[in-house]
C-alpha cells in the first residue's frame, strides 16, 4: 500500500534533496532518447495533471511534429485549491522533475524546457531554482522558469503556452492544441511535474518495474492529497488501485463521521461516503464507474457539514475562475452558481432545482476549454449525491460562506 | 401524394424558413447585448440561437425537397445545388440556392467549431449577413405568395426586425459583451516580474 517511489529517500520535512544525494540514491540519469517513448508506452504511465492521458501517445505526437524545435513545459502550476502534491514534489524531490524534463526534451528533440510553477508556491520555486543551479551548464541553458498566476485555469496546457507566448495565462481555443502549436508556435509538450518524476524512475528501472506496483489491476504509484475531515491531511504516495478506505487509514482516519467524499477535486465528483470506501484510486477503474481521479484530491465532508452549502461555495469559486472568454462558460456558470446560492441562502425551491438540471446540460461542451464541462460534472454529481439535501434545504447559508473563495 | 400538397408545402415551408431564419439572425445580433434576468440568463440566448438555426435547416430542407420532388416544376436535383443552373427563374432560384449553401456552411462550421478552430468559425459566421438578405430577396423575387398581403406583411416584419436589431446593436451594443470581465481576468493572470 505504502510503497514509496517518488517520495522515497530523505524525510519530506528535511528540505529538498540535493543532486549528489539524488544520484547516490537512484543512480545517474540515463541517456534516454526516442526509445524512451516505447518504454513509457509499455509502462502505461498516464498524465497526472488530471486528464490521465497516456504519456507514450502524447510524446510520440510531439516527437512527430518536432523538427528539433519542440518545447517541454514542466507544469507545476497546481491551481486546484486542495491539491498539494505537485508543490510537495517540487519542494522535496526537484531533481526527479528536472530529470524527467530533460528526458522528455531528448525524447522529443527539444532544446527548451520551461518550468511553469505557481507564483504562490514560493518554497517550490526556490527548491527548483536551487536544484537547477546544481545541474550542468548545458542543462541550465535549456531551462527558463515562468511563474503561473494563482488562477484555476492557468494550469491548462493551452494557458501555459499562452502565458509563455503573450504573458496572459488564459486558455486558448483548440485546435491547434499545445502539442501541435504551443510556445512560439512550436510543438509543445506540457507535462505535469509528477508525470515527469515518474519518467525519471521509469527511464532508470524500466516499464516492468513501474507496473510491479499496483493493486486490483492498477499499475504504478500515484500521489493523492487527502483533505477535509481527515486526521492527517496532506499528500500520500499510494499504489494505483488502493481503495479510498485504505488511503484514509494511511492518513490517520476520519476526524468525524463522513457524509460524502469529493473524488478528484473540483472537476471531480461527490460520492456518498458509504459508496466511496471501496472505490479503487485508479484512473482507469474510476473512469469505468463514470468518475475521474482528476488531480488526485480526496476530500472528506463530515456529516455535520452541509453538502448543498459546500457545493454552492465551490460553484461560486468555479464561476469566478471563468476567464470570461466564452459566453456559455462565463454567464452559464454564474447563473448556475446563483441558483445554487439561492437554494443555499433562501432554502430549497423547485424552480431553481429545475434550472440547475436544465441549464447544466446547456453549458456542457460550449467553452473553448473544458472549464465549464468540469464545473458541470461536479455540479451534477452534487445534485445526485445530495439529492435529498437539495430537495429539502433550509435557508441557512451564512453570508461569509459566500466569501470563501477556496472552501476548506 | 398530390402535386398540390407538395406545392403548398414548398410555399409554406419557405415562409416558415423566412420567419425562423429572421429570428435566428435577430437572436445572433442581440446575443451580444446585455439582456438577461434570473429566469433567462444570457447563455440561454445563444442556446436558443443554435437550436432555432438547426430547426431552420429542417424547414429549409422541406422547402427544397418538396420543390424538387414536385413533378410539375421539373427542377431536378442539379438546380437545387448549383446556383443559376435552373431553366426556371434562373436568377431568383439561383439566389435561393446561394442563400441555402451559405447557411449550410455556417451550420456545418458551427457544429465542427471544435475541430476547425475559433478564428475560422468566426470568419465563416460573418456569412450570416449575406445568407439572410439573399434568402429574403429570393423569397420576394420568386415567391408565389410574395405579393399577397399576408406574405408582404410577414416579409416586411422580418426585414424590420432584423434592421431594428442590427441598428440597435450598432448604436448601443458593446462590441464584446465580455470585454470588461475579460480585461479584468487578463489583468489578474498577466505575467508577473520574473524572480
Amino acid at each position: 500500500m505504502s510503497q514509496l517511489r517518488l517520495l522515497a529517500g530523505r524525510a519530506l520535512t528535511a528540505g529538498p534533496e540535493g543532486l549528489n544525494e539524488h544520484l547516490r540514491r537512484i543512480g545517474p540519469l540515463p541517456a534516454g532518447g526516442p526509445e524512451l517513448i516505447e518504454v513509457l508506452t509499455r509502462s502505461g504511465l498516464t498524465g497526472r495533471g488530471g486528464a490521465w492521458f497516456p504519456l507514450g501517445v502524447k510524446w510520440r505526437t510531439v516527437a512527430a511534429h518536432s523538427r528539433g524545435t519542440a518545447v517541454v513545459v514542466a507544469n507545476g502550476a497546481e491551481g486546484e485549491p486542495h491539491s498539494k502534491k505537485d508543490r510537495l514534489l517540487m519542494t522535496t524531490r526537484p531533481h526527479l522533475i528536472l530529470d524527467g524534463a530533460f528526458l522528455a526534451a531528448r525524447a522529443v528533440r527539444s532544446k527548451q524546457v520551461v518550468l511553469y510553477v505557481g507564483e504562490e508556491h514560493h518554497a517550490a520555486r526556490q527548491s527548483m531554482s536551487a536544484a537547477l543551479a546544481e545541474r550542468s551548464d548545458e542543462e541550465r541553458r535549456m531551462v527558463r522558469t515562468v511563474s503561473s498566476p494563482a488562477r484555476y485555469v492557468a494550469g491548462s496546457s493551452s494557458a501555459a503556452a499562452h502565458l509563455v507566448n503573450t504573458g496572459i495565462a488564459t486558455p486558448t481555443t483548440t485546435p491547434p492544441s499545445a502539442h501541435e502549436s504551443g510556445v512560439d508556435g512550436a510543438p509543445t509538450l506540457v507535462q505535469n511535474v509528477e508525470s515527469l518524476a515518474h519518467v525519471a524512475l521509469i527511464a532508470r528501472y524500466g516499464d516492468a518495474w513501474y507496473r510491479s506496483a499496483g493493486r486490483r489491476g492498477g499499475a504504478g504509484t500515484l500521489l493523492v492529497t487527502m483533505s477535509g475531515g481527515v486526521a492527517g491531511p496532506g499528500v500520500l504516495e499510494i499504489e494505483a488501485g488502493t481503495t479510498v478506505a485504505e488511503a484514509l487509514e494511511m492518513a490517520g482516519g476520519a476526524t468525524e463521521p463522513p457524509g460524502a467524499v469529493l473524488v478528484g477535486g473540483y472537476f471531480g465528483s461527490w460520492v456518498d461516503a458509504q459508496q466511496a470506501w471501496e472505490l479503487p484510486l485508479d484512473a482507469g477503474a474510476l473512469r469505468t464507474r463514470g468518475l475521474s481521479l482528476g488531480c488526485g484530491v480526496i476530500g472528506l465532508l463530515p456529516k455535520s457539514r452541509c453538502g448543498v452549502c459546500e457545493t454552492a461555495g465551490i460553484m461560486r469559486y468555479l464561476a469566478t475562475e471563468s476567464s470570461a472568454q466564452c459566453g456559455p462558460c462565463f454567464f452559464g456558470l454564474r447563473a448556475l452558481a446563483d441558483a445554487c446560492s439561492r437554494i443555499a441562502e433562501r432554502g430549497s425551491n423547485p424552480p431553481d432545482l429545475q434550472r440547475l438540471q436544465r441549464w447544466a446540460n446547456e453549458v456542457k461542451g460550449r467553452g473553448a476549454c473544458h472549464h465549464p464541462d468540469g464545473a458541470v460534472i461536479f455540479l451534477q454529481s452534487a445534485l445526485k449525491a445530495f439529492a435529498g439535501e437539495f430537495a429539502q434545504h433550509p435557508a441557512h447559508w451564512r453570508a461569509q460562506a459566500s466569501e470563501t473563495r477556496r472552501p476548506a | 401524394m398530390s402535386d398540390t400538397v407538395l406545392w403548398y408545402t414548398t410555399r409554406g415551408a419557405g415562409a416558415v424558413t423566412l420567419i425562423l431564419l429572421s429570428a435566428v439572425v435577430v437572436l445572433g445580433v442581440l446575443s451580444a447585448l446585455r439582456a438577461q434576468s434570473p429566469r433567462w440568463p444570457r447563455f440561454l440566448t445563444t442556446g436558443l440561437h443554435r437550436n432555432l438555426a438547426l430547426l431552420t435547416l429542417v424547414f429549409l430542407a422541406l422547402h427544397i425537397v418538396t420543390a424538387v420532388a414536385d413533378p410539375f416544376t421539373h427542377l431536378g436535383w442539379l438546380a437545387a445545388v448549383v446556383p443559376f443552373s435552373s431553366y426556371y427563374r434562373t436568377l431568383w432560384l439561383g439566389l435561393g440556392v446561394i442563400s441555402f449553401e451559405l447557411l449550410a456552411a455556417i451550420v456545418v462550421t458551427s457544429l465542427l467549431r471544435g475541430f476547425i478552430g475559433h478564428g475560422a468559425w468566426r470568419a465563416i459566421h460573418w456569412l450570416s449577413y449575406a445568407s439572410w438578405p439573399i434568402g429574403v430577396v429570393h423569397g420576394f423575387g420568386t415567391g408565389t405568395d410574395a405579393w399577397s398581403a399576408w406574405m408582404l406583411v410577414l416579409t416586411i416584419a422580418c426585414v424590420a426586425a432584423v434592421a431594428v436589431s442590427v441598428g440597435y446593436r450598432l448604436m448601443n451594443g458593446p462590441r464584446d459583451p465580455l470585454a470588461t470581465e475579460r480585461t479584468a481576468f487578463r489583468a489578474a493572470v498577466e505575467r508577473r516580474k520574473e524572480s
